[in-house]
């Protein structure tokens, strides 16, 4: 839809910012996958690797600002090309703000502080499973400027909110069954709340897009695979189930944090 | 509401009335998009079409022009805008084989009235073209010849104060008070295009066409123009026909978009320019088509 302008120059230049938010997306998903892998394998080796490619994040964000400012100037889009350039715009500060989040996750692994428990690598791994789909599902949205992908995307973040309350339950019951090891329950505590916020930016993200997409578009296709999934490829199993997750968390056995 | 009942003549629009508004505001005459009335508008257009022999120009152009606001017509060449404009005081009569049917009323009086004098009527509306087109007179003389041909001033002093008054007034005044008995065509481009401003404004209209004005200047005398024109909004109401969208977007408070001799969309400035309703709005104002 940010095509068929009479200048194919203009069509050029909307898309090619497209593609470069979308590759910030990319990066930013990688870098809150590998962070999340970092953290439940306890892997200062890919900790490191996060820490190391965040440069390249802030890096799209700059380059990005300025593509925006040169087609604002030369172009002068008005009407949904200027919401595409400010909808971009407001969607690389989100992937940034969730590049931060990731960093934060790693920066945990390099302190060393101490290995979480398998109880609460698990939960981190169920929450950083829901996270990134949802932030892969909303950069789709953004792809296709799909306002009902999304609207799944909105839906889909109140589950992911419900499983960081049921997920930092648990961790503070492990936490209080035996309190020696407090620090790093608290650790994984603001680790769930990074993958928490994360979920929030991909939300945002589908926000903005929804105030781009044409009215109207068709509901969601309800015999779709589950888009929360995040193995690729989309299973039709139920929502980001991990394979390796009790099969209801909420009740699974309480061990050290 | 099918009808608008202004100055004792029904004014009735064509009937095909899209969607189901009853509101009077929101009502689409003619299959236009937007907001075609306002409150005490100066000129009142319905069904109004433009023919050049077997030709039509214009078809079924219904929209009021509001008092004290710029009133700015887009669209494709020969899409109908100037052709409009033109229709509002009754420049078309000039034309050959030209005829104009519907309704235009000024201040609730059709413009049509065989009682009416065309000479007052282009008093009351007055226009500024493409190309400046100052008299061949001088700077004095140009903005004096309006107000002594309709008998506005009965003393020289009368008149001189008219002259310095609407120079001033285009924003002119400053730059020609010492050498007001130098020709106006000896002025810039710019200048000009504000002398014939001036020379418009002498006759104290109520009304201000102007058909491309900025089209022949350099960015900053068309900046001055805006800037005047933006002064003059609080006086008279303008109706602009430009080229240039961002001029569009710039100066006015409406925006009528024009597509092969129909209005398409008309409404307030800010949201044609941001959320057009039409698909051909939008596609014209982003560049998609043209």
């Amino acid at each position: 839809m940010l095509e068929g302008h009479i200048s194919k120059a203009f069509d050029g230049a909307l898309a090619a910012l497209h593609i470069r938010v979308l590759e910030m997306g990319g990066l930013v998903l990688a870098q809150v996958r590998e962070a999340a892998r970092a953290y439940t394998s306890w892997d200062a080796l890919a900790a490191e690797r996060v820490i190391a490619r965040a440069a390249d994040v802030s890096g799209y964000d700059e380059s990005i600002f300025q593509d925006q400012f040169t087609l604002i100037a030369r172009r002068q889009p008005v009407s949904r090309d200027l919401r595409a350039v400010f909808v971009m715009e407001k969607s690389v500060a989100e992937l940034e703000r969730a590049g931060a989040e990731a960093r934060k996750i790693a920066r945990t692994v390099l302190q060393q502080s101490g290995r979480p428990a398998r109880a609460t690598s698990s939960d981190v791994r169920q929450l950083a499973q829901l996270a990134t789909g949802l932030m892969r599902l909303s950069l789709e949205a953004l792809d296709r400027i799909d306002g009902a992908l999304a609207a799944q995307v909105i839906a889909y973040d109140e589950e992911l909110d419900a499983e960081y309350a049921a997920g930092l339950r648990r961790l503070l019951t492990r936490a209080m069954e035996d309190p020696r090891h407090l620090d790093i329950a608290m650790e994984a505590a603001f680790v769930l709340k990074s993958l928490e916020r994360i979920g929030d930016h991909a939300r945002i993200m589908a926000r903005h897009v929804q105030s781009l997409a044409p009215q109207g578009d068709p509901p969601a296709d309800e015999g779709r695979s589950d888009p929360l999934d995040d193995r690729a490829p989309a299973s039709p199993s139920s929502p980001a189930a991990d394979p390796a997750a009790p099969a209801n968390p909420s009740t699974s056995g309480h061990d050290a944090p | 509401m099918s009808s608008v009942e202004q100055g004792g003549v029904n004014l009735k629009p064509s009937g095909r009335v899209a969607g189901t508004s009853t509101s009077l505001a929101e009502v689409s005459i003619s299959q236009t998009v937007g907001q075609l009335t306002v409150p005490d508008p100066v000129f009142s257009c319905r069904d109004v079409s433009v023919h050049y022999g077997s030709k039509q120009g214009v078809r079924d152009v219904s929209i009021d022009v509001g008092k004290r606001q710029v009133l700015a017509m887009i669209g494709p060449s020969g899409c109908g805008k100037s052709t409009f404009l033109r229709c509002l005081n009754r420049m078309n009569d000039t034309i050959a084989g030209a005829r104009v049917t519907g309704k235009i009323l000024l201040e609730g009086r059709d413009i049509h009235d065989r009682q009416l004098d065309v000479v007052q009527l282009r008093a009351r509306v007055g226009m500024v073209f493409q190309k400046p087109n100052p008299f061949p007179k001088s700077i004095y003389d140009n903005v004096a010849y309006g107000p002594r041909l309709h008998g506005l001033a009965r003393s020289r002093a009368q008149l001189d104060d008219i002259v310095c008054t609407s120079l001033q007034r285009a924003g002119l005044w400053d730059e020609v008070k010492d050498r007001l008995s130098q020709a106006g065509t000896g002025l810039s481009g710019g200048q000009q295009q504000r002398l014939c401003i001036a020379r418009t404004i002498a006759v104290e209209p109520e009304v201000i066409l102007m058909d491309e004005p900025c089209s022949a200047l350099d960015p900053i005398a068309t900046a001055r123009i805006e800037d005047l024109i933006d002064e003059l909004r609080a006086s008279y109401a303008i109706v602009i026909v430009t080229h240039s969208m961002q001029q569009a977007a710039r100066v006015s408070q409406r925006t009528a978009y024009f597509h092969l001799g129909s209005l398409v969309e008309v409404g307030e400035t800010d949201r044609v320019f941001t959320n057009p309703r039409h698909k051909l709005t939008e596609d014209y104002i982003t560049g998609r088509f043209g």
